[in-house]
């Protein structure tokens, strides 16, 4: 999945199942959409059945200090390369 | 809110409240020697032998807030003690409550023999206290540091702690109410509840901070007051909205818990289906 579709995918998420209204790759998503760490956590279950894997905990982990769309991103690609399939 | 006392003579006041320091010192000793010279072997035995830890600390915890409870209720008789008793049958649910004092969560842990709540941060870091609450599964109020991997741990199991009959409590205000207002709700709880989909009750306390007045050490015990918990509402997510919105949620539990800011100021105590407490 390229950057461009897995942009697509996520704002589809967010639109559909956190409510979000109009998300930017830049929104603070704590500050602008009260996106918080529950949040983090079923968005991160649904990431995991997006990439067909489960995420180790460090990896959960880390997802705790996204901030903009653009970080999620960052972060899923950097999941994909370290689980090449 | 508290009324003003007056004393004539006003030895009677001095006497009061050396009744009031007499009780709160008991209570205290229950807490520290209680759990100290009785609980404590049995929630090493819990920790070193028990297949089901999380469970076991949460039982453990029901029955010494319950003694704990049984006791300040003896001691301060001017209370009258008004717990719905549909609540304690209340099982795989969210529950949300008003927050007065300190001793709501105690009430609640009393009542729900598997509980799990939302604890501040600064209490994991407390010695013992801190450790109890980490066994017992209870969830942290934010993500810092070694927080993050506890909350999507306990998080991720919530679907089976819920589905297994254990309730989650949590006071959406997140701090004790002091002016009768409701204040700003959080709406972490009603996300668990939308990844849940499970039922939210809405429950009513009245008069917890009249007993133990936010910001003073003693018990109060010296005024008449009824100290009651109601259920005020049952919400279901599934029939609310097709995927269920926590801005509805957040607004219907607003909604309930205004009109329960009126029930509680005009009556001062119980509705008419509240039960004694067993």
């Amino acid at each position: 999945m390229n950057r461009d579709e897995l942009q697509e995918k996520i704002i589809t998420i967010l639109e559909d199942d956190f409510e979000f209204s109009h998300p930017g790759l830049t929104d603070n998503l704590r500050d602008d959409h009260g996106f918080d760490s529950i949040d983090a956590i079923e968005l991160l279950a649904k990431i995991e059945t997006m990439l067909g894997f489960q995420l180790a905990r460090a990896e959960k982990e880390k997802a705790m200090s996204i901030r903009t769309i653009n970080d999620i991103l960052d972060y899923i690609e950097a999941i994909q390369a370290a689980h090449p399939s | 809110m508290a009324e003003m006392q007056v004393c004539s003579p006003p030895q009677s006041c001095w006497g009061g409240r050396v009744v009031d320091f007499v009780v709160t010192m008991a209570c205290w000793s229950y807490f520290i020697l209680g759990f100290l010279f009785f609980f404590s072997f049995f929630y090493g035995a819990a920790y070193l032998f028990s297949s089901q830890r999380e469970h076991a600390f949460q039982h453990l915890n029901h029955l010494f807030f319950k003694g704990f409870l049984g006791l300040l209720r003896i001691l301060s008789p001017r209370q009258e003690w008004s717990i719905d008793q549909n609540i304690g049958k209340i099982e795989s649910s969210i529950v949300v409550c008003n927050h007065l004092s300190y001793l709501d969560p105690l009430i609640l842990i009393s009542l729900f023999r598997r509980q799990k709540t939302i604890v501040k941060t600064t209490f994991f870091r407390a010695p013992v206290f801190g450790w109890l609450i980490k066994t017992s599964g209870y969830l942290p109020a934010t993500t810092e540091g070694e927080h993050g991997l506890r909350m999507i741990e306990q998080v991720e199991k919530m679907g089976e702690f819920l589905s297994s009959g254990g309730n989650l409590f949590v006071f959406p205000e997140g701090t004790r109410n002091r002016d009768g207002k409701i204040g700003p709700l959080h709406k972490g709880v009603f996300k668990i509840a939308r990844m849940q989909r499970c039922p939210i009750y809405v429950l009513s306390l009245c008069n917890t901070d009249s007993l133990f007045t936010p910001g003073k050490f003693l018990f109060n015990t010296r005024q008449r007051k009824s100290i009651s918990m109601t259920i005020l509402d049952r919400i279901e997510p599934e029939a609310e909205h097709c995927p269920v919105s926590v801005v509805d949620l957040e607004k219907k539990v607003r909604e309930i818990f205004r009109l329960r800011t009126k029930s509680c100021d005009q009556k001062g105590g119980p509705s008419k289906q509240v039960e004694e407490w067993a």
